[in-house]
């Protein structure tokens, strides 16, 4: 098919900057409950920071997507509207004026963007309200919300690149990873802030910043996989429209901000300081400049992606 | 369910005068658009969300190098499978009684979903109404035993209004007759409801290969990928996640280091 005769929907910066802080809140939440779940104690300034990190972070989220609509004033439409009996989709379920469509990644995740706030909104206070009294009395409640939070968490990293995965769009429809490497992304990018947080605290946060940079290179190694495994699958699709947008993405508008920003600014800078010292050494100086190259990379593996998968090809 | 109403759209037949553009035009009241200079006699490039018919206008050389000029005249497909109809978060696209699918201009919030997830490029969004748009099969009409305008104004029938089965028996005959003439490329595009998106509610009867029309030669639902891709970023997950157990509950404290 002549690629030029599809269309885009043009999402513009706002969404690329949701997906972006969607990632990081996601990221941050489930490393505040493993670090939680595991050493509570010895973790906790990981815990306060990563859960208040979660809430800030999504906070801008819905204001971002309502302000993209056509018709903001029709945003609650994305999870109920007042004629439910209609044959609206595949598996769709209808309950009063409420709709659920798992095929539409995006009513999916405006659900999952509404779960995942009121679970950041609950470990957030609950954190406070440890904070505020100064005692543990809360640890088992904390458990259950961090972990039901925790899967509404992956799914808030997840979801974008699933939906970009279900559109048309010649550069996302030919590769089954971008939900699995914005996963990866998520991790790396929630890591990174919560390091960039804590590298501020001093000496005694060290053991944590150490910790902090492995989870980030690990995720960072996953997203290098997801990404080859990505380019891949686009380059063996075999159609004129996947070749010409992923020319767009490796050789064309995009290609400087691809290998300069996401490959070698994003990934293997980080990951070089990472294993030549800063994992071992946590001096809170590099772990900052890691964390705001890991958050450059993060924020451009979203824009440059979803940018040349956008563009008009002809 | 009723009994699914469909367009036969016949390009051998088609003389390019776009009196169905006019027509959709008319009827749907969409407001005039500034003419593109595309090359050919066809305007505009591709649908917009004030033209929800196209005639399209393809010059092709043939094997002695003779030009050829190829017209379709091109709409919605109503897809059995339609990726914009799965795609939309709100439910503002549903499907009709007839088998068709139309846009509920009161629910759609102009996330433009539906947009990027039509396989063939259809639904437009309109800017000044915030809404998405394309063909509704002159919905109004067709409840009121009409036809869709399009079809009724197309004076050479290249475009006919029916019930489903009984167009798909004409487009048969249609075919094998154009084959015996000598049109042996003639093929019909969307015909099959067990094939891609299990059919098209508006089929085409092409005289060449599908993408010479723009037409993908294997449209895919958008949707099929859902469930791959959610494996996969669930395999991430775990993978992640694994790794950052490990690294909190590596040994090592506060005195290493």
């Amino acid at each position: 098919m002549e690629p030029g005769l599809l269309k885009s929907a043009d999402w513009p910066l706002l969404i690329d900057l949701y997906f972006f802080l969607g990632g990081i809140a996601g990221g941050a939440f489930v490393i505040a409950t493993i670090a939680q779940m595991l050493d509570s104690q010895r973790y906790r300034d990981v815990v306060r920071v990563g859960y208040y990190l979660a809430l800030l972070a999504i906070i801008p989220a819905p204001i971002f997507l309502i302000v993209d609509l056509g018709v903001s004033s029709r945003f609650l439409h994305m999870m109920m509207v007042a004629k439910p009996d209609a044959a609206i989709g595949v598996g769709a379920i209808n309950i009063g004026p409420f709709h659920l469509k798992p095929l539409s990644p995006m009513n999916a995740g405006a659900w999952a963007l509404l779960g995942f706030s009121g679970f950041a909104f609950l470990a957030a206070l609950l954190v406070f309200l440890e904070d505020v009294r100064k005692a543990a009395r809360l640890g088992g409640l904390r458990v259950v919300v961090g972990i039901i939070g925790g899967f509404f968490a992956f799914f808030m990293a997840a979801y974008p690149g699933v939906l970009l995965g279900a559109t048309a769009r010649p550069l996302f429809v030919s590769a089954h990873w971008l939900g699995a490497m914005f996963v990866a992304v998520g991790m790396a990018t929630g890591g990174a802030a919560i390091a960039l947080i804590m590298s501020s605290m001093g000496a005694q946060a060290r053991d944590a910043l150490s910790r902090l940079m492995k989870v980030t290179a690990f995720a960072l190694i996953i997203q290098l996989v997801t990404l080859i495994l990505f380019l891949v699958a686009v380059s063996s699709a075999g159609s004129a429209g996947s070749s010409r947008a992923l020319s767009v993405l490796v050789s064309g508008q995009y290609s400087v901000a691809f290998w300069l920003g996401i490959v070698v600014v994003g990934l293997l800078v980080p990951l070089a300081l990472q294993f030549g010292g800063a994992i071992r050494k946590a001096n809170p100086g590099m772990v900052a400049l890691i964390s705001v190259l890991v958050l450059l990379g993060g924020f451009l593996a979203k824009w440059v992606i979803i940018g040349a998968g956008q563009m008009v090809l002809s | 369910m009723a009994r699914t109403l469909a367009m036969f759209t016949d390009v051998s037949l088609c003389i390019g005068c776009r009196a169905c553009q006019v027509a959709c035009k008319q009827w749907n009241e969409l407001p005039v658009e500034e003419p593109e200079w595309t090359g050919t006699y066809q305007n505009h490039s591709n649908f917009t969300d004030k033209t929800y018919r196209l005639v399209r206008f393809i010059e092709k050389k043939d094997e002695k190098n003779q030009l050829q000029w190829h017209l379709m005249s091109d709409v919605c497909k109503h897809c059995a499978q339609a990726g914009c109809l799965e795609a939309c978060p709100t439910g503002a696209i549903y499907r009709t009684q007839y088998g068709t699918v139309n846009i509920n201009q009161d629910i759609c919030n102009g996330c433009r979903y539906c947009v990027s997830a039509c396989p063939f490029g259809v639904v437009a969004f309109n800017h000044d109404t915030g809404h998405a748009n394309k063909c509704t099969f002159c919905n109004d009409r067709i409840h009121n035993g009409l036809g869709p305008a399009c079809a009724k104004a197309c004076p050479t029938e290249s475009i006919q209004f029916g019930f489903r089965d009984e167009l798909a028996a004409k487009a048969q005959k249609r075919v094998v007759t154009l084959r015996e003439m000598g049109y042996k490329n003639a093929q019909l595009y969307g015909e099959d409801q067990k094939g891609p998106l299990g059919g098209l509610n508006a089929f085409f009867l092409l005289l060449d290969r599908p993408s010479v029309y723009g037409l993908p030669e294997k449209p895919k639902l958008p949707q099929n990928n859902v469930f791959v891709d959610s494996l996969l970023s669930i395999g991430s997950a775990i993978v992640v996640g694994i790794g950052a157990v490990v690294a909190f509950r590596e040994r090592g404290g506060k005195g290493d280091i």
